[in-house]
């Protein structure tokens, strides 16, 4: 339990494990071994695949190959030129990771959402006394004389404000210096941003990546909630642990129970699940089941628009999708008017989440609402 | 770790590092105090990234090792305790704590890993000279008033320091300027200065040290990279990063030919120009000189408030003028001329304007006119 409440918590920059992301490593590798690296690199890809983690992992080498760490730092050493480094692992033991995971490595700048000690939460941007700093950090020398790295988790945090402050630093970046922007949604950013940093997309994780890296951090689980798990997260080890945590397995289960049974839902079912996930200290499994419904719902969509079952997550889960979307008649061809109704109950329902979350609605008449709205969809 | 030192010991140490200790931090290791015992000495560190400050005393050490503990608290504890009893700092079980005890009061405050705690000094340094206390602070003293706080324009934000020859006489000089006025103040050069690259010391790091340094009458050893800078006084050592820019060339924007000379009283001006500021706007605080031969008017007219005007005799042969100066800036150097007499050296009322003292050369200042 230990162990899980540890890994629970682990922040990307304190994390030394990288998996599944060997490309993306050697493409930063080589662009630092050429010499010539851009000053500034942005990693995209969806939540949870380890970009920030391999942000940290690079500026952890980059900051130890400056203090003649790893590769035994920079000019030539007694029998020659010493061996271009091949790997960016930086000992988890080492003073440079152990100040990089406190923050306090002097050369080593991160911008992050701050805890907002009058809410009690962390802000929901980043914004520009965050980003204040930034200018001064760059413009002084480094602590230990090679590279100042910035690593940005994440730049869709930033507001507009601190996004164009930061702009500015990156439009004339000081020699030696390495702007690391981590992006769930690249698409969001200021194109002035984008188009001024060398581009990194990561891809999602496989399923026997991500199954390995379940068994390490949640060894309690049993192989076939490994694998429900791992479909579930679609290639993300952040929401698979995530979904773990929420016990997001259980409720996808319950869930497509639950609408096993459209176009009739069970009515004492829904109410049992609402009142619970409406009571206090459900916010979590509120906030897992909307997120797994909506996901369940847009992937049906897709699956259905190509005219096919989406594949199983869990036994009939798939078969379910097609046999609703397909019209209650069973033979009716896929799409039209159909499929029309399904997209507007998905757009109404992602709004309706928002909002539940941004206004603080009843949960439980959330629920209701979305079951309601799904009986409806499937009775037509 | 474990050691004892007297109260009254510790205290002035811990007031001098912690002073360096941001109130907010968002790195939590950076609110610490580092506390390192080693044979019969202990030295304190705090630091905020930027520049660190490490301070050693002697105390009676129990067993050698090292903590970090929330700077502000230890110091407020310390403060607290009572003049002239005994401390004892201890490091408990696996570090997680560290105990304070004097007489009968003791605490136990929460630590964090010393591995986390960040180092800017340790490591040798190039160039290293010395100097007076007494000449340093003067450096300081004529040039920091005139730093830019303007964050576009980064490499003004410091003091020039730098190695360079006056008339073939080597000297170190000191330059600030904004912009809108400069300090440039030299001293010979001292013995290993020499061949050292120029640095601009950020504010944060000049201002440190000057509290620091206030009552020093000791030699400061000095000892600096491209990098970084290190002063060395009694049991104090300041480390700081310097900024990384280019110090433009200053040079260019002293006046050689300037024909106007002007002499005043420092005094009498700065306490003429002062009265008669009151009345200029908050927003511009502009000052008119009208100086004809043997008098001047200092006059200030504002929209709102009405006008002022003192005339004041000075020493002046050449044409009539009318100048104006923002008065701020003209009482910040005239701050900083210990000298009965200044001297102006004018162009025009739109050319940059030199300011020294006539009975000490080292320092002269240029100051750029106002429309008025």
């Amino acid at each position: 339990m230990a162990a899980a409440d540890e890994a629970e918590r682990m922040l990307p920059r304190q994390n030394p494990d990288l998996a599944g992301q060997e490309q993306a490593e050697r493409v930063l590798l080589d662009a630092y071994r050429s010499g010539r690296l851009p000053h500034a690199w942005l990693i995209s890809g969806p939540r949870g695949i380890g970009k920030a983690t391999l942000a940290y992992r690079f500026a952890r080498f980059v900051l130890s190959e400056t203090s003649g760490g790893a590769g035994g730092g920079p000019g030539g050493g007694l029998f020659g030129a010493p061996l271009p480094p091949e790997s960016m692992a930086v000992a988890a033991t080492s003073p440079i990771f152990r100040k990089v995971a406190a923050g306090s490595h002097p050369d080593l700048f991160i911008v992050e959402r701050r805890y907002d000690e009058k809410a009690g939460r962390l802000k929901t941007e980043i914004v520009v006394p965050d980003v204040q700093g930034l200018g001064n950090f760059l413009h002084l020398t480094p602590a230990e004389g090679g590279w100042r790295v910035v690593v940005v988790d994440s730049a869709d945090d930033m507001n507009r404000h601190a996004a164009n402050a930061i702009l500015k630093l990156i439009e004339e970046p000081p020699k030696r210096s390495l702007i690391l922007l981590v992006s769930h949604a690249p698409g969001g950013l200021l194109p002035t941003i984008r188009s001024r940093c060398r581009k990194l997309v990561l891809k999602p994780l496989d399923e026997t990546t991500l199954s390995e890296l379940l068994a390490r951090h949640r060894p309690e689980l049993d192989v076939d909630e490994r694998r429900v798990l791992a479909r579930l997260a679609e290639g993300s080890i952040g929401r698979a642990l995530d979904l773990s945590d929420a016990g997001g397995v259980e409720l996808y289960r319950e869930l497509i129970e639950l609408l096993g049974s459209l176009p009739r839902l069970n009515a004492g079912d829904v109410h049992a699940l609402a009142d619970r996930l409406g009571r206090r200290g459900q916010e979590q499994a509120f906030t897992t089941l909307a997120e797994l419904l909506t996901w369940w719902l847009s992937r049906a969509l897709a699956a259905s628009a190509a005219g096919k079952a989406p594949a199983d997550v869990i036994e009939g889960d798939g078969g379910l999708a097609l046999r609703l979307m397909a019209g209650r008649s069973g033979t009716q061809r896929s799409g039209g008017a159909g499929l029309d109704r399904w997209l507007d109950l998905w757009d109404k329902l992602t709004r309706l989440i928002v909002r539940a979350e941004g206004a603080n609605l009843d949960r439980k008449q959330v629920i209701l609402n979305a079951m309601l709205g799904l009986e409806a969809a499937a009775r037509h | 770790m474990k050691l004892t030192i007297e109260r009254d010991a510790l205290l002035g140490p811990l007031a001098h590092v912690q002073s360096v200790v941001e109130r907010r931090n968002t790195i939590p290791v950076l609110a610490n105090v580092l506390i390192r015992a080693e044979t019969g000495k202990l030295s304190l560190t705090a630091t905020d990234m930027d520049m660190d400050i490490v301070e050693t005393v002697e105390a009676e050490v129990g067993a050698k090792g090292a903590v970090t503990a929330p700077a502000h608290t230890v110091y407020d504890i310390v403060r607290k305790l009572p003049e002239g009893g005994q401390v004892e700092l201890a490091r408990q079980g696996e570090g997680e704590r560290m105990a304070i005890k004097s007489g009968r009061s003791s605490f136990a405050l929460s630590t964090l890993p010393v591995e986390e705690f960040p180092a800017l000094s340790g490591d040798k340094l190039p160039h290293e000279f010395s100097l007076p206390a007494s000449e340093l602070r003067a450096l300081i003293d004529r040039t920091r008033f005139a730093i830019s706080t303007e964050e576009t324009r980064y490499y003004l934000n410091g003091i020039f320091l730098h190695g360079t020859k006056n008339s073939d006489v080597p000297v170190l000089r000191a330059v600030a300027t904004d912009g809108h006025r400069l300090a440039r103040v030299e001293m010979p050069l001292p013995d290993g200065a020499s061949g050292m690259p120029g640095v601009i010391v950020p504010r944060k790091a000049v201002n440190e040290l000057r509290k620091l340094i206030d009552e020093s009458t000791e030699a400061v050893t000095v000892s600096l990279s491209d990098s970084k800078i290190r002063f060395a006084f009694g049991a104090i050592v300041l480390t700081s990063k310097l900024i990384d820019g280019t110090f433009p060339d200053y040079e260019r924007v002293i006046p050689t030919g300037n024909d106007k000379l002007l002499e005043v009283d420092c005094k009498g001006f700065a306490a003429a120009v002062d009265r008669v500021a009151t009345i200029s706007t908050e927003k511009s605080r502009a000052v008119k000189l009208a100086i004809q031969p043997g008098l001047m008017t200092v006059s200030a007219n504002s929209p709102d408030s009405g006008n002022a005007t003192e005339e004041i005799e000075v020493g002046y042969t050449a044409g009539p003028i009318e100048i104006g100066f923002n008065a701020r800036y003209l009482l910040d150097i005239t701050e900083q001329i210990e000298g009965e007499h200044a001297q102006f050296a004018m162009a025009d009322a739109a050319s940059p304007t030199l300011v020294r003292d006539v009975s000490d050369a080292s320092a002269l200042y240029v100051l750029m006119p106002m429309r008025v």
